[in-house]
């Protein structure tokens, strides 16, 4: 069996595969970006005191956690146009993966928050420290610490759902596997090259996650 | 200097303070002791609107705290708060926990503030644990950080809620100590504990509180010879037993 395995064909393929890796990459990591600003706003808006923000967020958050990211990314793709909205499809991915993860990240940035002790904002409040300087100073640093690793947790779900881009046509990892199974009918060799630059995103990310929670170490204890 | 008229606060439905009055002196240190869920705490945490009332007059060093209009920062500024769990911030070192808001709440110079941050630890006895984390301290040491973190700010009220209840017994002294310091310079102060020998040493008056109301209040040497109520007789008997 394996002598019917050809790296030949592979590294034929290699430029496409390459070219695919970094569009994966760089959709992620518009996507990561986008969906941090979006998922710090949502958060914000979530705890604030402004009701019908707050109502609004937990809306967003509540209606993308409930439904699958593809519905998400076929509306988004065949649902806006027929709306009047037009997008190039890499703007379009981008946005269904901002949004989704955005909504995910909004929770696991309010759980950071909410992990903090009531006692030390009791104490930052009586010291006379207003709002702002309460969230730079006590807040968000061991929010932070606590946040970093689920974030980067929630990073690697968002690179491997970016597969679903494939579906777009979007010339990505997976749309890489694909192409190489359809021109030469070489599915295994097509896929396991895809899964083996995942591998790779999947170990940077998971060595960042180890080095970020042995910085922080001195914060859990 | 803190005067409370007739001050009413609910929880929902739940009455904890029923009409309290209460009017203390500048450099008066005032121990309040009661039954647990009794609203000692509740008391003074409306002092510096930690907790909001909602009827009767709170005068603060001048200020009506209880109309919402009264912007609490700046008196937040004057009154240090000590509670029972220290509540110290612990991505912080002592020396970073007691010079944070005299940078960003009195906008002293870093430089000025660390050297009085110094100062004040030294004060309290930790001049040796200026850089570590407060997990890296013991409770009665952590307490006393917590004392400076007040002190730093140069407060004209300090406030304590039980700061001794959370801590060993080899460590209570430690803290006591600090506090018999601070009365004795002349700090206006309000300590809830049922440390009934510093009430006795260092207080002016002692109050005693239950189901909201101030039962009675009166000189150490008065209140425990001659409690004129038999719900304070009963709590004294009870404490002072054990
Ligand atoms: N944030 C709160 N919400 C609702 N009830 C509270 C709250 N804080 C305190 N209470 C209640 O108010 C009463 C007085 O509490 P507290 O002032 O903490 O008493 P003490 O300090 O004398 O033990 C208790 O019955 C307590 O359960
Ligand atoms: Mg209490």
């Amino acid at each position: 069996m394996l002598e019917t395995f050809n790296f030949r064909v592979i590294l034929e393929y290699m430029p496409l595969f390459l070219r695919c890796f970094w569009a994966t990459l760089w959709l992620s990591g518009a996507g990561l970006l986008g969906a941090l600003v979006v998922g710090t706003l949502a958060c914000g808006m979530r705890i604030g005191r402004f009701t019908l923000l707050s109502w609004a967020a937990g809306a967003y958050i509540e209606s993308i956690r409930s439904t699958p990211l593809l519905v998400q990314l076929f509306f988004f793709y065949f649902g806006l146009p027929s709306l009047g909205i037009r997008m190039s499809e890499a703007a379009t991915g981008i946005l269904a993966l901002t949004l989704n993860s955005g909504a995910y990240m909004a929770e696991i940035i309010r759980a950071g928050i909410q992990s903090i002790p009531h006692g030390q904002v009791e104490a930052a409040v009586s010291s006379g420290l207003n709002y702002l300087q309460r969230m730079r100073h006590i807040i968000l640093p061991q929010a932070i610490g606590v946040t970093l690793p689920p974030l980067l947790g929630q990073a690697i779900v968002l690179v491997k759902d970016s597969a679903l881009l494939s579906l777009i046509s979007l010339p990505e990892l997976t749309r890489a596997g694909q192409i190489m199974t359809s021109e030469r009918f070489m599915p295994a060799e097509g896929f396991l090259t895809s899964a083996l630059f995942y591998l790779l995103i999947y170990y940077s990310l998971k060595a960042l996650t180890h080095w970020s929670q042995k910085r922080l170490i001195y914060m859990q204890t | 200097m803190i005067e409370f008229k007739e001050v009413h606060k609910w929880f929902g439905e739940l009455h904890v303070l029923k009409g309290i009055t209460l009017k203390v002196a500048p450099a008066e240190v005032l121990v309040v002791c009661g039954p647990s869920g009794s609203g000692k705490s509740t008391l003074i945490r409306c002092i510096n609107r930690l907790e909001p009332i909602q009827k009767g007059e709170l005068i603060v060093d001048g200020m009506r705290v209880h109309e919402s209009k009264t912007h609490m920062t700046k008196l937040r500024a004057e009154i240090g708060f000590v509670f029972q769990q220290f509540n110290l911030y612990p991505h912080m070192t002592a020396l970073q926990n007691v010079t944070l808001a005299p940078i960003k709440v009195r906008r002293i110079a870093r430089k000025q503030a660390e050297e009085e941050g110094r100062r004040v630890l030294a004060k309290v006895g930790l001049g040796d644990k200026l850089h570590q984390y407060p997990a890296q301290l013991s409770g009665g040491q952590q307490q006393r950080v917590a004392i400076a973190r007040g002190l730093c700010m140069k407060p004209k009220i300090m406030l304590f809620d039980e700061p001794t209840s959370a801590l060993d017994p080899e460590m209570i002294n430690e803290v006591l100590e600090v506090m018999r310091n601070l009365a004795r310079e002349g700090m206006t102060m309000i300590v809830v504990t049922h440390e009934m020998g510093f009430a006795r040493e260092v207080s002016h008056r002692v109050a005693f509180m239950d189901f909201g109301e101030l039962i009675e209040i009166a000189p150490p040497e008065e209140f425990f010879a001659r409690p004129r109520s038999e719900r304070t007789r009963l709590f004294l008997s009870k404490i002072l037993t054990h």
